[in-house]
């Protein structure tokens, strides 16, 4: 089908778009992914995905499925140069692609994929932009990748977390680095990374070797730390001038001092067993734009926001049990039995289970509230509100909701995934409700600024 | 909001750049004087305030006027702010409103 004796008309990525089909590009593959299977509601199958460069110095990523990934997965070697045509091109979808271009590319099977024979192969260097470690809270709520070098401190065991989405057991391995900031940071290495490279880190760790590693994710539990992603690159003890002055300063000074986690400044940690309420602070859209939070295991944050919305018409409270709490059951005429305590009673306690929209500066999110903390944010007992609602038209009712909404206080939440109607939902519950110290919470917001700006 | 006439946040070390205009602060009273008070700006310099004082002053007052003098102030507005008040975070907002962040200011 294709000729090297019939001279090609070769486009430059830049030119490409998704309405002009018949090109062909020259390219070198400057990065090659794993084999991926994925498994998911449209289905199961194979995917791989590859970076071409061109000699303009343009990036696009290429992403093949099942047929064409398995035709083309071992013909594509990092390094070398290829001429392809008939792929198809689409607006990138930023979520799986960091590559910086406004489209994609996907090859399938009658895709043609040539090798340039006479082309030198060229692994490209893996261009690292160091971050050094103090600096990592001002990347703590971006999507934007980062690059860290450091020195081994620890490297745990293996440990298998279930992925509640496909209920998978993956392993992870956390090493903890430091660097010449004098602060450390966890890296949370995921699979295959965990078993491949994260084996061979435990076996050296005692060497203090350095890593330079590619692509890390910056998340915020508890503190910062750092995860890898598909596209994760990890070098061990490089050749490079960050690496030998890393090494040079450890063996003069880092191996006596001591470090301090990155983000332990930010006043995370335990004041008498209770967290502080500036540690884990974050605003809501972060919350709610990351779906997967807490997926392992239930996570939690502070926050400072307002009630903006109560549903006057849901049932905000329970009959509950005087002994257990737990909800009665209603037997018609004849009281209320606790299948718990095995008894029956002629009264209960009303407990609060509200449901309520809260919004900060930059989000909103639905969250639950039970109790004492929907008592404070209510500013009545249960049953003083069920008193308000059966009186007269039910005015005061309707004026005390109303007076909570709009009113800031700083919440403990909890938040991890929720399945409802096969339908990925989150869930956050509101633990801790605190009033606002507006003096702390304007250094706090201070020392926000003064760290982005740093 | 009333935007016709816009008063600088300043302490007193920025007062002296806005002689002849609009200015508001907050300052903590030192003591009163004939014909006003004398006031400890939130980066520790003195501020003398020329005008009408509510009836009883409390620790901290909020001043707005037009700045007479590298520290001073002919006040129009002299508002009670109680007896506490975080002075280190008011100079850091004058500082900010007046820095990198004097264009979110009117």
């Amino acid at each position: 089908m294709s000729s090297t004796s019939i001279p090609r008309q070769v486009y430059l990525l830049a030119s490409l778009n998704p309405y002009q089909g018949n090109w062909t590009i020259k390219v070198r593959l400057t990065a090659k992914g794993p084999m991926r299977h994925y498994n998911n509601t449209r289905g199961e199958g194979y995917v791989f995905s590859v970076e071409l460069t061109d000699d303009d110095g343009t990036q696009i990523q290429a992403t093949m499925f099942n047929t064409a990934a398995r035709k083309f997965f071992e013909v594509f070697d990092l390094g070398k140069v290829y001429y392809i045509s008939s792929g198809y091109l689409k607006r990138a979808n930023k979520t799986y692609n960091c590559v910086d271009n406004d489209y994609e590319m996907t090859l399938n099977e009658n895709s043609q994929v040539e090798e340039a024979v006479n082309e030198p192969v060229l692994i490209p260097e893996t261009k690292f932009n160091f971050v050094p470690i103090d600096q990592l809270g001002q990347y703590l709520h971006k999507k934007e990748l980062i690059d860290v070098i450091g020195f081994i401190q620890h490297v745990s065991s293996s440990m298998s977390i279930r992925r509640k989405v496909d209920n998978e057991i993956v392993p992870k391995r956390d090493i903890t680095i430091a660097d010449d900031t004098i602060k450390s940071v966890i890296v949370s290495l995921w699979a295959p990374l965990a078993t491949g490279i994260g084996n061979k880190l435990l076996d050296m760790f005692d060497a203090s070797p350095i890593v330079a590693i590619k692509s890390l994710r910056v998340s915020g539990f508890g503190g910062i730390t750092l995860s890898t992603i598909t596209n994760t690159i990890i070098d061990i003890n490089p050749n490079s001038p960050e690496s030998h002055k890393l090494k040079t300063w450890y063996g003069s000074e880092g191996s006596t001092t001591k470090f301090e986690y990155v983000g332990s400044t930010f006043k995370t940690g335990l004041i008498n067993d209770a967290p502080s309420l500036y540690s884990d602070r974050v605003g809501l859209d972060y919350i709610t734009n990351n779906l997967s939070l807490g997926e392992a295991k239930p996570v939690y944050y502070t926050t400072r926001a307002c009630m903006s919305f109560i549903k006057t018409n849901q049932s905000m409270y329970y009959h509950a049990c005087k002994t257990c709490n737990k909800k009665l059951t209603n037997n018609v005429g004849s009281g209320y039995s606790c299948e718990m305590c095995k008894t029956t009673q002629t009264d209960s306690n009303l407990r609060y289970v509200v449901s309520a929209k809260f919004s900060d500066t930059n989000g909103e999110a639905w969250m639950s509230l039970f109790a004492d903390e929907a008592q404070t944010i209510i500013g009545c007992s249960a049953t003083e509100l069920d008193n308000m609602k059966s009186k007269d038209d039910g005015g005061a009712y309707q004026t005390q909701l109303k007076k909570a909404t709009w009113v800031p206080h700083v919440f403990r939440l909890m938040v991890a995934p929720q399945e409802y109607n096969n339908d990925k939902r989150q869930r956050i519950t509101v633990k801790i409700v605190s009033p606002v110290d507006y003096a702390a919470e304007s250094k706090f917001l201070l020392d926000d600024i003064s760290s982005t700006q740093s | 909001m009333d935007t016709s006439k816009p008063a600088v946040l300043v302490n007193g070390g920025l007062l002296r750049g806005y002689v002849g205009q609009r200015v508001r602060t907050v300052a903590q009273v030192v003591r009163p004087d004939a014909g006003g008070l004398t006031g400890r700006s939130t980066d520790e310099k003195q501020i003398d305030v020329k005008g009408k004082m509510p009836a009883a002053v409390t620790t901290f007052v909020e001043v707005i006027g037009v700045a007479d003098g590298p520290q001073s102030i002919c006040a129009e507005i002299v508002t009670n702010f109680g007896d506490t008040f975080d002075a280190n975070n008011f100079n850091q907002l004058c500082r900010h409103a007046n820095g990198d962040f004097r264009h979110l200011f009117i």
